[in-house]
């Protein structure tokens, strides 16, 4: 084998394929990358099995080949090189690495490309084109709801549904819900519900924010398996089987008080809170009062540190209906109005007992919602 | 300036406020406890039982055989909460620096507080008056410069009694003591000082702090500052408690699993109306159990939610006592349960309904029965099983109730 590129073009899909490396693994050939030449680019490739990550970079072929390398170590000495060509060569039947760039020159020992678990091919299920803008925010606000903890293996995941125009992307940990629909260009030929794992689109978006073309999703004939491609990489995902609990018709159809105030007030008053709520199981209590004659609603944001002490602040709301008091965990508002990313939000509440519904104003495609926490008042 | 520490205790108070209330059972010999043909604990006696020999923490049966003709009572702690809350309240009135220690016992600090009852001695005297007259019962006090030395000076004055110890003669004071006349050093040091001949306080605070070190590390130089009286602790900081938890000793040791969750869901109950008393949730469940050799074993769980029912502070007590036996399955002589990392009594509400939160209202509705009725009143399937004597010793196993850990 004997490849030449750039160190940039290297170092930068190294870094993208180097999220999918195995931290810790039985099979010790997944903590390496793959290295191949492939129809005249150069291919980079890393699992955890659970994930997949292809990339492809331009690059010159002077001899075919394929090879596995150490990931950590590679990606950090390509990343310390100067920006200048960089060539790699494997002597045939070695498993020998020599790299060359400017004046340096490293050998690394590899295993072979021919034992690195194969991509599964992904094919016959259901395929979609996607606007990677939009669909970069429906993943935004709705990945974090999903739960970390494996109690309940389908919450880590975000449900994802096709039907007809509509994408509708679903997380929630069992304590809050996300709900965002995307509107797609064409009909989905049959309806399609499939759980990706948080994960898997957490590094779907970091990829997302440079792709301008519209990207392809697409799910074998079982859906157990769903494939991104983008322009120049891939990323494919096991998906988590299981029912996805419909917790769509939790969301209250009715509220008793609606608050509607600026998302970067709201958001800075709440980490404010939050420092305080630190020591308390993260309460944060918010009091919602009706605005009177020429005095603006307003919506007073507290916490208290048990012994330590406590803070209050105040922002401007238009309130509609009774005022109320209701009490929130402050990471989960934290949460979900750093994804909301400026703007206005109405929070509707039936009191401190039912459900927080969060929904941006003038955008119908979104709702979040938030079970409060049981305090004493 | 010196302190000016009071600490107050009320004589012999279970069987003192069944006397008030019962003016008949007044000069006899009363034994507050539970069934003396079980197999539970003298919670308190009266002055007059304890001349036969009975003492709290005596076996009940024991204390049948000292003193046949004394009147057994099984003890109603309800009625107890509420004149320890009255007690606390007239004490309330002398010094905003309160610290309770218990249902029958707090400490003041009055310094400064001349100008509201007088010196201390004159404020001791003015409460102790008032509880007298508003509770019928009577009070020791010990007055001195140090917290620890006004409780030592409190045991010294009992019964009903008032005592003094003057700036500058604590030592001279704790001296001839017995090393146990300080409450905080236990058996096993004392075990440890006996074959140095160290009996008293006075031959503890002549050790050097070089030669305490040795023995007790850190703690040995604070030891010989409280032997020679020296206790700058300040009062009124509310401590509340760390962590609840009840344990109990079998008189026969137990194998059979079903009696040890018996047993394990009396003391989960029993820690549990605690814990929601206090209005607080706890993060971690504790379980102890000590084998027929005296090796004891503790485990513990923490989490994700902080709970506060009896059923979740028996399960996972129950789980813990599985892990256990999976690996040792011999008799246990002693099974213990408690909860710590105490928090806010705060939960976070769940999208889907939780069973957890019914659990919650069933143990609240346990509580206000038990309150108004007594703990014997309702119980659970596994508590009646194990009934005849278990739930009582909980409760009073630890004398107050409070078995709560300080700090």
């Amino acid at each position: 084998m004997k490849i030449t590129c750039t160190q940039e073009a290297l170092a930068r899909g190294l870094g993208i394929v180097g999220r999918a490396v195995a931290s810790r693994s039985p099979l010790p050939i997944t903590s390496n990358v793959l290295i191949a030449s492939d129809e005249g680019r150069l291919k980079l490739s890393a699992t955890n099995l659970e994930i997949t990550m292809s990339c492809w970079i331009d690059a010159q072929i002077d001899e075919e080949g394929a090879i596995t390398v150490p990931a950590r170590l590679l990606s950090d000495f390509v990343n310390t090189l100067p920006n200048d060509r960089i060539s790699l060569t494997v002597p045939p039947r070695s498993r020998q690495v020599r790299l060359a760039c400017a004046r340096n020159e490293a050998s690394i020992g590899g295993l072979d490309a021919d034992d690195f678990p194969p991509a599964p091919v992904v094919q016959d299920g259901v395929s979609v084109q996607l606007d990677p803008k939009g669909l970069r925010q429906a993943v935004a606000q709705t990945v974090f709801a999903a739960a970390t903890d494996d109690s309940r293996p389908v919450l880590t995941g975000v449900d994802t549904k096709f039907e007809d125009r509509m994408l509708t992307l679903a997380a929630s940990d069992g304590f809050r819900l996300s709900v965002y629909k995307l509107p797609l260009e064409e009909a989905v030929s049959e309806m399609t519900e499939i759980v990706v794992p948080g994960r898997a689109l957490g590094e779907l978006n970091r990829l997302l924010s440079e792709e301008e073309d519209p990207i392809t999703l697409r799910t074998n004939a079982a859906k157990t398996q769903v494939l991104f491609r983008l322009k120049n990489t891939e990323m494919i995902a096991q998906l988590i089987q299981g029912t996805f609990p419909n917790f769509g018709q939790l969301i209250p159809a009715s509220y008793s008080s609606k608050a509607v105030a600026e998302v970067g007030e709201f958001l800075r008053e709440t980490r404010i809170a939050s420092v305080f709520a630190r020591d308390g199981s993260g309460i944060v209590r918010l009091v919602v009062t009706p605005g009177e004659g020429v005095t603006p609603g307003k919506i007073v944001i507290s916490a208290r540190a048990e012994e330590i002490g406590d803070n209050e602040g105040t922002l401007d709301a238009a309130v509609e209906g009774e005022g109320v008091k209701i009490a929130f965990n402050g990471k989960y508002l934290q949460d979900v109005l750093q994804a909301l990313d400026g703007g206005q939000l109405a929070m509707e509440t039936s009191g401190p007992s039912s459900q927080g519904v969060f929904k941006p104003v003038g955008d119908d495609n979104y709702v979040h919602v938030i079970m409060p926490m049981f305090v004493q008042w | 300036m010196a302190r000016s520490i009071l600490h107050i205790d009320l004589d012999a108070f279970f069987v003192a406020v069944e006397q008030a209330r019962r003016p008949e059972l007044r000069g006899l010999p009363v034994i507050v406890g539970g069934d003396p043909d079980g197999r539970g604990v003298v919670a308190t006696a009266s002055y007059e039982a304890r001349r036969f020999g009975v003492y709290s923490g005596l076996a009940l049966r024991t204390a049948r055989r000292l003193a046949p003709d004394a009147i057994f009572l099984r003890g109603d702690f309800a009625e107890y909460v509420r004149v320890s809350k009255q007690f606390h309240a007239i004490l309330a009135n002398y010094t905003p620096l309160i610290e309770s220690g218990g249902l029958d016992e707090a400490y003041l600090d009055l310094t400064g507080c001349e100008s509201i009852g007088g010196t201390a001695p004159e404020a001791a005297a003015s409460m102790r008056a008032r509880i007298r007259a508003e509770l019928g019962l009577a009070a020791s006090a010990g007055i001195a410069t140090s917290r620890l030395v006004a409780k030592v000076a409190s045991d010294k004055a009992k019964p009903d009694g008032v005592l003094q110890v003057a700036e500058g003669t604590e030592a001279a004071f704790l001296a001839p003591l017995p090393l146990r006349a300080l409450p905080m050093l236990g058996q096993s040091t004392e075990k440890r000082l006996a074959p140095l001949g160290i009996s008293t306080l006075g031959q503890l605070a002549a050790l050097a702090d070089s030669a305490l070190e040795g023995l007790f590390g850190n703690h040995g130089r604070v030891l010989g500052q409280r032997a020679r009286g020296i206790d700058p602790t300040p009062i009124g900081h509310d401590v509340r408690a760390k962590s609840i938890s009840r344990e109990g000793t079998f008189a026969a040791d137990v194998a059979d699993p079903e009696h040890l969750r018996a047993v394990l869901r009396g003391f989960s109950e029993s820690v549990g109306a605690d814990l929601r008393r206090d209005g607080r949730r706890a993060r971690t469940v504790s379980l102890k159990l000590r084998y027929d050799d005296f090796s004891t074993v503790s485990r513990s769980l923490t989490l994700p939610q902080p709970l506060s029912s009896n059923e979740a502070i028996f399960e996972a007590g129950t789980a813990l006592l599985e892990k256990l036996r999976e690996r040792d399955k011999r008799p246990a002589r002693l099974i213990g349960i408690g909860v710590s990392n105490l928090v806010a009594d705060a939960v976070q509400l769940s999208l889907e309904p939780a069973p957890e939160r019914k659990q919650e209202s069933l143990s609240a509705a346990f509580d206000r029965v038990r309150r108004k009725y007594g703990t014997r009143s309702l119980q659970t399937g596994r508590t009646a099983f194990d009934a005849a004597t278990q739930d009582e010793r909980s409760v009073f196993e630890k004398g107050t109730g409070l078995s709560s850990q300080m700090k």
